[in-house]
């Protein structure tokens, strides 16, 4: 973990090194976060509910799952871009020292100026909190910070899922961006109002649902089972099978040379 | 010009190439979609006052966006004109006896059919016999067809002169991250392709009107499904052409006058 965050350090001094630059890089990423949520603002200008969801509700859904994907960017670069990794031959590096493999791999690549929609979702998820009514108690509070860290995990985990399938064909899988991409576009809207179809497979395949759905019912109020708060813990289960896989992978591994 | 159109026939080879890329992103476009109509759909069935497209216009409208947004698209990712740039190679184009705005116009617009082609006709023959509710429409009318098809040239040649911008900037910055990361954000919103222009608040509206990049897909889109009349179309069709012209005097002389201080980079 030390050498993790002294990595983190040394990927931030290089990048300081030219100012201008990173400025400028830092307000387009806050530009294109911006028309991620331009289309909910614009929207909720024309309709005041989605299938009943409101604005802010909506705004919290969407802050959380951001939150999540944006973390991962931030400092898990690595991982997304593992075929990289591999064809470049950097993962054989990283596999000949004494530390940990998934931490490596994450701190390989960082990428600051995705810390700008860090801050972003951070902001939106406390402008969406200030402006609902929300009666907090203590597992309000819990369910919120569970829903936050569940989003986190479920990216990492399917970075890590996307990540062993290079093992087998070096090149990294553009599909696996309809799970990462398209699912954070999804989830950026409370999951029961799409189809049937579409809410059980992101439920049950990859469970987007867990992290922003059924906690954030419970969260504002729309259902009062406690046991809703607790779901985002299944999302922690999740991320068990995919490090297996991932160290299974890494056994197969067998370099792409150079 | 045939030098240009073989700088054109050569990115559309390169393209056809990368037939597996093709169809992922077909799949990735097909679940965007998916998830876009859904999220109108739960809007519409919520009810409102003021609706400015019908459901199946809006419909067309998504499926025609997806289909075409690797050619309508304002985010440019390929490395290969600004990697010129960066590393100093801009040198070798520079020896060429060809204008230097015109083989990256063709590049870009070789490069941007060739992806569409690519997709397109199995893309919209799977759109067609879609269920009812998610399948594409017929255009509104045959006249509508017919300047859907003019707006929609037109509306890629602007397309590429605004594309052809982001180099020119890159020569002044060296990275094509900054200035241009933050126009690409702002042409992506104000072309209608996050949003269609109709659901914008009023004052965008007039604000994106009065801005070139508006009249590259949401003005063809919006004749296809019916949304702009007849007359509207042949006067935005108008409006493209002059656009065209505009931006590609800018890029060109702007182009002209990096190139008299351009300092090659690395060697």
């Amino acid at each position: 973990m030390k050498v993790y965050f002294k990595s983190l350090g040394l990927h931030l001094k290089s990048l300081l090194e030219y100012k201008a630059s990173f400025i400028t890089t830092f307000l387009s990423q806050i530009l294109v976060f911006f028309s991620y949520y331009f289309t909910i603002l614009a929207l909720f200008t024309r309709f005041d509910n989605i299938k009943g969801f409101t604005l802010y509700e909506v705004l919290l859904c969407f802050g959380v799952i951001q939150f999540g994907f944006a973390f991962n960017e931030s400092f898990a670069r690595g991982i997304d871009r593992f075929d990289k990794l591999i064809i470049h031959g950097e993962f054989d590096r990283i596999l000949l020292r004494p530390k940990n493999i998934i931490l490596q791999a994450a701190g390989y690549d960082e990428d600051f100026a995705k810390v700008s929609r860090l801050l972003q979702a951070i902001i939106v998820i406390v402008i969406a909190l200030v402006n609902l009514d929300i009666a907090w108690s203590p597992l309000k509070l819990i369910t919120l910070l569970l829903m936050m860290v569940a989003a986190v995990i479920v990216f990492f985990s399917i970075f890590l899922l996307a990540a062993s399938y290079c093992f087998i064909t070096v090149q990294g899988l553009e599909v696996t961006n309809v799970f990462t991409d398209g699912g954070k576009h999804m989830a950026q809207y409370p999951i029961g109002i799409f189809k049937k179809g579409f809410v059980w497979f992101f439920t049950f395949i990859i469970p987007y649902a867990f992290v922003n759905y059924y906690p954030l019912l419970y969260f504002i109020g729309k259902i009062n089972n406690p046991i809703y708060a607790f779901s985002p813990l299944l999302v922690f289960l999740y991320l068990i099978p995919c490090i297996l896989i991932f160290y299974r992978g890494i056994k197969k591994y067998t370099g792409a040379g150079s | 010009m045939r030098a240009y159109l073989s700088y054109f026939r050569l990115r559309f080879i390169t393209c056809l190439q990368y037939r597996a890329a093709a169809w992922a992103g077909i799949a990735t476009q097909l679940f965007f979609g998916f998830v876009y109509i859904m999220v109108y759909m739960a809007f519409y069935e919520s009810g409102s006052a003021e609706l400015p497209m019908e459901l199946p216009q809006l419909i067309t409208y998504i499926w025609l966006m997806q289909s075409l947004l690797s050619l309508v698209s304002m985010f440019y990712k390929d490395e290969d004109i600004f990697s010129l740039v960066r590393t100093g190679n801009i040198a070798y184009e520079l020896a060429r006896p060809k204008n230097l705005y015109f083989m990256w116009y063709f590049k870009i617009i070789g490069d941007r059919l060739a992806k569409v082609l690519l997709r397109f006709v199995p893309f919209i023959i799977f759109l067609l016999i879609l269920p009812v509710p998610y399948r594409i429409s017929l255009p509104a009318s045959l006249p509508h067809f017919l300047i859907f098809i003019a707006t929609m040239t037109a509306g890629s040649l602007l397309m590429t002169t605004i594309i052809t911008l982001y180099p020119i900037i890159t020569m002044h910055t060296l990275s094509e991250k900054g200035i241009v990361g933050i126009i690409i954000a702002f042409a992506e919103i104000l072309s209608g392709i996050v949003v269609p222009i109709p659901f914008f608040p009023k004052f965008l509206q007039v604000i994106s009107k009065c801005l070139p990049f508006q009249y590259v897909s949401d003005l063809p889109f919006r004749i296809y499904v019916g949304n702009i009349g007849i007359n509207d179309g042949l006067y935005g069709l108008l409006i493209q052409i002059i656009w065209i012209f505009i931006m590609g005097t800018l890029g060109y002389i702007l182009m002209h006058k990096s190139l008299k201080k351009v300092v090659v980079q690395g060697g």
